[in-house]
């Protein structure tokens, strides 16, 4: 036995006798360097704006002295981020099937028309404003009727034997018609209050500091836990573990983001205004102190609350809508890597037919994928309506479009087979940080749209130039 | 003339696989026309013929990729239901096709147990067990090769070949198809193709070797089946012909006295 | 003042109603509308209707369902049925002039219903869309005569968006020379989408550390996603923000004290106001006769056409029985989470 023996040479690979010591380090590490890449461009853009916003408006208290790199924009572009992270990580796996769904925005639309009706002209006047299951079946009913239309996308697709271009292209028309029905086009509002909190607007949205390093410890054990098995399995079945250096610095490095971004959410303090308010709700003294526009505690001088640097502050923590981003990420990470389900559609994505072959049953696979996302699309729509209080036709309009492009600058291939869910997250973080920072310095949304579409182009020019090199 | 269990040297019993009758058509062409083929165990059965003879088709009903317009397969004597690739794999029935049908963005290990993967008590996926179980196949059949954490896309012919020859006969193939196993391959891998038919024949699995290389089919096979516009021409044991007279069937469709005719063979005037 | 003059000969006109209709017995006047998928047309119908059959004349119509073609066989028809007046919510203000010019030739006369065609023989009666953001500044000015103000524009490609920016500056002009009233934020917000709007004054308040006093937003739309932005803060009942359309939520938050003014453009009354003024061309009244026509050449072309300009109804805490009154909006739904004794309506 042993063919193969021709390829020794390029086993190995010329390329890796010049490898630079850096590169070495990363394969050993088994990183992905198209992630560090893109975390680099990230990291990039916000000390680009935090510069540009000092220079154009000083005194925004940022890290370089501008208002992006803030504990508070920080915490506003994450909420900002959510409701396109959580449907991108959906999008990544239909792509990833050589699919596509046009159809996420309007499908938005009615799912969020939809509940908004139902809670309040349905349930709010049965079971009176306000009642604690109003929320509970609102959201069971967002999540039900985004699977019910992803399926019925689905089967169109995989029984119907219609292209999901065409299908989802018929869903992007048709359902905001249908949103606009439901709801004969008026704006639906106000949200239920429980309901609201998964916007993340308001105190009680946010978990506060203490449940936030809980559960930032809770991450890094759990970092630990993963990178321990992981090596303890590999040594049950003989074959090389990781060096040690490299998972010692996976779960130092992953700990310290985690702790990092918990840190970042827990300075933000809760505004001036909502904290008073809230200190007078509950009979908490508000300290005596002295005026100070710039600070964010608040104080009392004479018998005026005003804003101060020492005295009453409440800190965040992790709001509602990016602890589900979170969570969904997680979970659509464990999916795609971890199950058989997962393994399908990236078998499928590589090659139909060698996956149909393998006794894969590509058809099923299919509607449960746009199932899938459309329950996604499901809990998106619970948190854009929760977010702006009211849902309306015009919520979804173009979702599918940045959904799309958050997928692609995060590294899936429109020619199916690769993508990663974190690729996506980060994908879509990039896209808002750029319409966020503008919009920041108060630049047109006109050369917005310019920029974020040539970043669009740029970062699949550059992902296809950087797998040529691998190759 | 003689029959078909004496040319084969003596009763067998019941034959492992038996393709009777088979058609299909795609369109209004009959790709494959009544055709009928049978396979003992610990046998090679070659399948020779043009491109569009209509061999890849016959064998691709047998491994579920095709449904069958008419005809039966029997599978140890019994009828059996085989209409998806699942169910062939039921039947033991594993397949190497000529184009790999290899899952090119994920690793050796993912597309060796494709449809059949390892889970953990938790039901999610063993990557590492199967990892090891892949290390273990490919280190019998392709001792040189490491390249297991890449996706198969980056492999070499020969590598990617391994893959797939792993794939079939590591889940105890009783009937293994192989669709020209050999046509990418240097003479040096060609021989361990060779060497590796000879060892799963020992072992007792029934092998369809699909080639249009006359040379391979009478250094390996047992039989051999010729085809021709979707119709058996006749079969035969390789002792009982030359390899001229095969060229004669596979050409002109005319039947030498060592075969069997089959419904596709020429009457002579 | 011009407004409130225009208002009250709305309601003047709307009062006189039934007078005129014993002379005008007999008559036909029709519609042609553009696409009854929208709500709003079917109320303007409604009072089309109300004030032709109390004439005892005819009302017919024909809806186009969004199609420039099917307007065109539409008006056809229309013409073979002989009325003496036919009113167009025109679907292609250009594509529709062809059968502008059919009615014209059949001797039948033509009004052009909120939307735009210019053919000088058509009166044209729509609401005051420069007005509306004047009214936006006036109101707010009267509650913030000095602060820093955002600006919340529609989308960049709707021109009406730069139209009603262009009414507030004129108000505003005073108020930002002397540095009253300061431009804190600009925006144009894609496709006029709410939550564009919450983004956008996430940002604007983000970047003046919620040093915003007051904010125009072109519409009520908008409105709910600058209040939800607000309301992040603790600010929203505080800064006071604009709106348009009369929203059925947008009215409930001016009950709540969360947003200042909806301006209001009362389909009612310009359904009203067109057929009494239908009825007087069928009478066979000079247009320039009828009450309230000026002169108007603000459209694409500048072609100058008689035209009846209603002032919206800015609608606030004080006025909210209007919309109430008009069964635009029920008194539950106005006054949903309202506390009592804060909003007059409401009690």
């Amino acid at each position: 036995m042993g063919w193969g023996m021709a390829e020794q040479s390029n086993a190995g690979g010329p390329a890796s006798s010049n490898e630079g010591l850096f590169r070495r380090l990363l394969r050993a590490a088994e990183i992905d360097t198209r992630m560090l890449g893109m975390l680099a461009a990230l990291l990039l853009i916000w000390v680009g704006f935090d510069v540009m916003s000092a220079i154009l408006r000083p005194g925004g208290g940022g890290l370089f002295g501008g208002s992006f790199l803030t504990s508070r924009n920080l915490w506003i572009l994450l909420v900002q981020t959510s409701v396109i992270a959580v449907m991108t990580t959906g999008m990544v796996l239909v792509i990833v099937l050589r699919q596509i769904d046009l159809s996420v925005g309007s499908m938005l639309s009615v799912v969020a028309v939809a509940t908004g009706v139902l809670q309040v002209f349905e349930l709010g006047p049965t079971l009176g404003v306000g009642h604690p299951a109003i929320w509970i079946i609102a959201v069971i009913f967002a999540i039900a009727l985004g699977a019910a239309i992803g399926m019925f996308n689905g089967v169109l697709i995989a029984y119907g034997q219609i292209p999901s271009f065409i299908v989802t292209l018929g869903g992007l028309i048709a359902f905001s018609g249908a949103a606009f029905l439901i709801a004969s086009g008026v704006t639906v509002a106000p949200m239920d209050k429980t309901f609201k909190l998964i916007g993340g607007n308001g105190p009680l949205a946010s978990i506060g500091p203490m449940w936030s390093w809980v559960l930032a410890a809770v991450a890094c054990v759990g970092i630990g836990i993963a990178t321990l098995s992981g090596r303890r399995r590999r040594l049950k079945f003989s074959f090389a573990p990781k060096p040690v250096w490299a998972d010692v610095l996976t779960v130092v490095v992953g700990c310290a983001a985690v702790l990092g971004t918990t840190a970042v959410v827990n300075s933000y303090l809760w505004p001036a205004r909502v904290a008073e308010r809230f200190a007078v709700e509950n009979n908490i003294p508000i300290p005596a102190g002295v005026e100070n526009r710039a600070g964010l505690a608040i104080c009392t001088a004479g018998d005026k609350v005003v804003t101060c640097l020492d005295g009453l502050s409440f800190q965040t923590g992790y709001p509602i809508p990016v602890l589900i981003m979170l969570a969904v990420g997680l979970v659509m990470t464990f999916v795609a890597r971890r199950t058989r389900f997962g393994r399908y559609i990236f078998a499928t994505g590589g090659n139909p037919e060698a996956a149909e072959l393998a006794g894969v049953n590509t058809k099923r696979l299919t509607v449960m994928v746009f199932t899938l996302m459309g329950a996604l699309v499901g809990i998106s729509a619970i948190i854009a309506s929760a977010r702006l209080d009211a849902a309306t036709t015009a919520l979804g309009t173009l979702n599918e479009l940045y959904v799309i492009a958050a997928a692609v600058i995060g590294g899936t291939s429109l020619a199916g087979g690769i993508g990663t869910i974190y690729g996506a997250i980060v994908g879509a973080l990039l896209m808002q940080s750029l319409q966020s920072g503008m919009a920041l310095l108060n630049v047109d949304s006109a050369y917005t749209n310019i920029v974020v579409g040539i970043v669009l182009v740029l970062a699949v020019f550059v992902d296809q130039a950087y797998r040529r090199r691998v190759k | 003339m003689t029959i078909d269990s004496i040319q084969t040297g003596g009763a067998r019993g019941v034959p492992l696989v038996e393709l009777q009758d088979v058609s299909i058509a795609f369109g209004g062409i009959r790709a494959v026309d009544h055709a009928s083929v049978d396979l003992y165990a610990g046998e090679v059965v070659g399948l020779l013929g043009h491109n569009g003879a209509g061999k890849s088709t016959l064998i691709k009903v047998l491994s579920g990729a095709y449904k069958r317009d008419s005809g039966n397969i029997r599978i140890d004597g019994k009828e059996a239901d085989i209409s998806n690739p699942r169910d062939a794999k039921a039947y033991g029935i594993e397949t190497i096709y000529q184009t790999l049908a290899l899952a090119d963005n994920v690793d050796a290990a993912a597309n060796l147990y494709l449809g059949r993967e390892l889970r953990t008590r938790w039901g999610t996926l063993d990557d590492i067990a199967m990892e090891a179980e892949c290390r273990r196949v490919m280190g019998r059949l392709n001792p040189n090769f490491r390249r297991f954490k890449e996706p198969v896309k980056s492999l070499s012919g020969g590598q990617r070949q391994s893959v797939a020859i792993a794939r079939a006969i590591h889940f105890n193939a009783r009937i293994l198809i192989m669709d020209e196993p050999t046509a990418a391959l240097g003479p040096q891998e060609t021989a361990q193709v060779g060497e590796l038919i000879m060892q799963l024949k020992a072992q007792g699995i029934g092998i369809f070797l699909i080639s249009h290389d006359i040379h391979d089919v009478f250094d390996l096979a047992d039989r051999l089946a010729v085809m021709k516009n979707g119709r058996v021409v006749g079969t035969a044991h390789v002792k009982d012909v030359t390899k001229d007279e095969v060229l004669g069937m596979i050409i002109l469709g005319k039947c030498p006295p060592g075969a069997i005719p089959g419904p596709g063979a020429i009457k002579e005037a | 003042m011009k407004f409130k003059i225009l208002t009250l000969l709305a309601g003047a006109l709307l009062m006189s109603a039934t007078s005129t209709a014993v002379m005008a017995a007999g008559k036909t006047i029709a519609v042609s509308w553009k696409t009854f998928q929208e709500e709003r047309w079917k109320t303007d119908e409604a009072a089309i209707k109300a004030v032709v059959e109390a004439a005892g004349d005819t009302f017919i119509s024909t809806d186009a369902q969004g199609s420039a073609q099917k307007q065109a066989a539409d008006i056809e028809s229309l013409i073979s049925q002989k009325p003496d007046v036919i009113l167009v919510v025109a679907f292609d203000s250009d594509a529709i002039l062809p059968s502008i010019q059919k009615i014209s030739d059949a001797g039948i006369k033509s009004i052009a219903y909120d939307v735009q065609f210019e053919d000088p023989n058509a009166l044209y009666i729509t609401f005051d869309n420069v007005g509306v953001g004047r009214i936006m500044a006036q109101e707010m000015l009267k509650v913030k005569p000095e602060g820093r103000y955002a600006f919340i524009k529609g989308d960049k490609g709707d021109p009406n968006a730069t139209f009603l920016f262009q009414g507030q500056m004129e108000v505003l002009k005073g108020a930002m020379d002397s540095g009253k009233v300061t431009n804190v934020c600009e925006t144009f917000t894609d496709g006029w989408k709410p939550d564009n709007a919450q983004k956008n004054m996430e940002q604007c308040l983000t970047s003046t550390n919620n040093g915003v006093d007051a904010v125009l937003s072109e519409n009520d739309g908008m409105a709910s996603g600058v209040v939800a932005a607000l309301d992040a803060q603790g600010l929203a009942g505080t800064v006071p923000v604009t709106g348009q359309d009369g929203d059925l939520a947008a009215i409930n938050r001016v009950a709540l004290g969360t947003q200042l003014v909806s301006i209001w453009k009362n389909s009612i009354d310009l359904g009203t106001v067109a057929a009494k003024a239908a009825l007087a061309l069928a009478d066979g009244a000079d247009p320039t006769t009828i009450e309230g026509v000026a002169k108007f050449s603000g459209g694409k072309n500048g072609v100058e056409m008689n035209a009846i300009l209603l002032a919206p109804t800015p609608i606030t805490k004080d006025n909210i029985q209007v919309a109430i009154d008009a069964g635009h909006i029920t008194k539950e739904q106005a006054c949903a989470g309202v506390a009592a004794g804060t909003v007059p309506a409401c009690n």
